[in-house]
């Protein structure tokens, strides 16, 4: 089963995003074999975490099994989590809502023990792999997705290794700078357990981010376990809450 | 729509050579092979690290018709110019030339510049990051005949990049890094994939996505074989 991490809906300021629709993240994971996507609202990433949250879960309960929802979690506005059918977890997203991953405002998210999904950046004062080891060690029965793993090529040995000591955190590896090559490398480094295939469509093109796994020099059983069986084992029985989730 | 696997490959936007900041292999016919690229258009990897001459004399010596020589020019006066003038530029037989004049520090629209590629005349490769849109437009409205092929465009300027695409007929698009969702048949819908051109800028850029992305686009089989080698012939 493939399973993209990490995916978006909706619109962006900073740049145009040519088909931001649910329909057309179908129609290209049904293209590439994408069972399903787990999706925030670039309106929630923005300013209305509630609105962008009821739109995902609107879209999951329209597209049975097809996606799943990380709740974005705005440290300022304590947007309330929840759980229930079609939730995977919750975003976060430091750099856009200027409060570091180890900040104490996010406490309800890790106490909710929901998988978290969060970008991380190197030397970004917000979201630097480190803070991610600092909150896997605060928190270990989290799972703890670090997007990106550290976004920038220099920084990729550095997130895998920053992470070394706490299992709970996976390297999910879309972005704009990686490459075939370097996920390669990462399954090296980190063990291809702690590897997880994220795309971060429709920001990026759905197709490239699932391209870079498919035709990156890896042996086949490190492949499956990136391409989903390591994010199927993080969720466990949530994929089967989606609303008409297949069972594992 | 049904996807349409490219009757063949060209990689405009390749490098060979070492990088003083990874340790990529140098050499990229191996992976060529393995991603089913049956050539690409390479520039050494001493001319943007070091020295522009002494990294065109290293490509120019590989000698391996699948990878196709693409040197970097410096224009400048005598003294601060690669090659020493532009009649050594045409010795070399090359069909395409690289531009670099952010790394290299010279001015793209100065009239020395305008001056060698008029005399030029070949068909010029220039990294967006290397220039602006205005000096794009300032270009093409210097030398009208010009033919450029824009690298590594990205996905974030694709408002400005469309606006380039209209207002300059001599500009293609090389597509590795045009990577939000649907951005290629976007652009292919409004401007025509005769103007996109495959290329990928590996090692440096992952090569793995946009070549799978070639096999999967929403395009019909015409379009796709032109994004994949026709278009690069075109402006060749």
């Amino acid at each position: 089963m493939i399973l993209d991490a990490h995916g978006h809906i909706g619109s962006w300021p900073d740049f145009l995003i040519p088909d931001p629709s649910a329909e057309g993240l179908i129609a290209t994971m049904d293209s590439t074999g994408i069972a399903a996507t787990g999706i925030s609202h670039l309106l929630g990433l923005g300013p209305d975490a509630v609105e962008g949250n009821r739109r995902a879960l609107a879209v999951a309960a329209a597209h049975p099994g097809r996606f799943g929802v990380w709740q974005v979690y705005n440290p300022h506005h304590r947007t309330p989590p929840t759980d229930g059918p079609g939730v995977w977890g919750v975003k976060l997203h430091p750099d856009v809502h200027l409060c570091r991953l180890d900040d104490p405002l996010y406490e309800p998210v890790w106490k909710l023990g929901l998988p978290v999904l969060a970008h991380g950046q190197t030397d970004s004062p917000w979201s630097s792999p480190e803070q991610f080891a600092v909150v896997a060690a605060r928190h270990p029965q989290v799972p703890l997705l670090m997007g990106h793993t550290g976004l920038w090529p220099y920084g990729f040995r550095r997130a895998a290794e920053a992470v070394a000591e706490h299992p709970s955190v996976l390297l999910e590896v879309c972005g704009s700078k990686m490459t075939g090559r370097w996920i390669a490398r990462l399954a090296a480094l980190a063990g291809p357990e702690r590897v997880v295939f994220g795309s971060d469509a429709c920001f990026l093109d759905q197709r490239i981010g699932f391209g870079r796994v498919a035709l990156a020099p890896l042996a086949e059983p490190d492949r499956a376990l990136i391409q989903g069986g390591n994010l199927a084992r993080v969720l466990g029985p949530r994929l089967a809450r989606n609303p008409g989730g297949t069972p594992l | 729509m049904p996807k349409y696997k490219p009757s063949r490959i060209a990689d405009a936007h390749r490098l060979v050579g070492p990088v003083p900041f990874d340790d990529f292999p140098e050499d990229p016919r191996a992976e060529l092979d393995r991603l089913g690229v049956e050539r690409a258009y390479v520039t050494h990897t001493l001319s943007l690290y070091a020295d522009p001459q002494a990294g065109n004399e290293a490509l120019l010596k590989l000698g391996d018709p699948r990878l196709v020589p693409v040197p970097v020019v410096v224009p400048g006066v005598p003294g601060a110019c690669a090659p020493a003038s532009p009649d050594e530029v045409r010795d070399w037989g090359v069909r395409l030339v690289r531009l670099c004049p952010e790394r290299h520090r010279w001015e793209l629209t100065g009239p020395v510049s305008l001056r060698w590629l008029a005399v030029l005349g070949l068909p010029v490769a220039i990294d967006f990051e290397e220039t602006s849109p205005g000096g794009l437009l300032t270009l093409a409205r210097s030398l009208p005949d010009l033919r450029i092929l824009l690298l590594n465009p990205g996905y974030r300027r694709l408002r400005a990049i469309a606006e380039l695409m209209t207002e300059i007929p001599g500009l293609w698009l090389e597509i590795g890094t045009v990577n939000t969702q649907g951005g290629v048949e976007w652009l292919a819908e409004r401007f025509g994939a005769s103007r996109l051109v495959f290329g990928t800028g590996a090692p440096l850029v992952d090569d793995c996505g946009p070549r799978y992305l070639l096999d999967h686009l929403s395009l019909g089989q015409d379009e796709v074989d032109l994004i994949a080698a026709g278009s690069l012939e075109g402006l060749l």
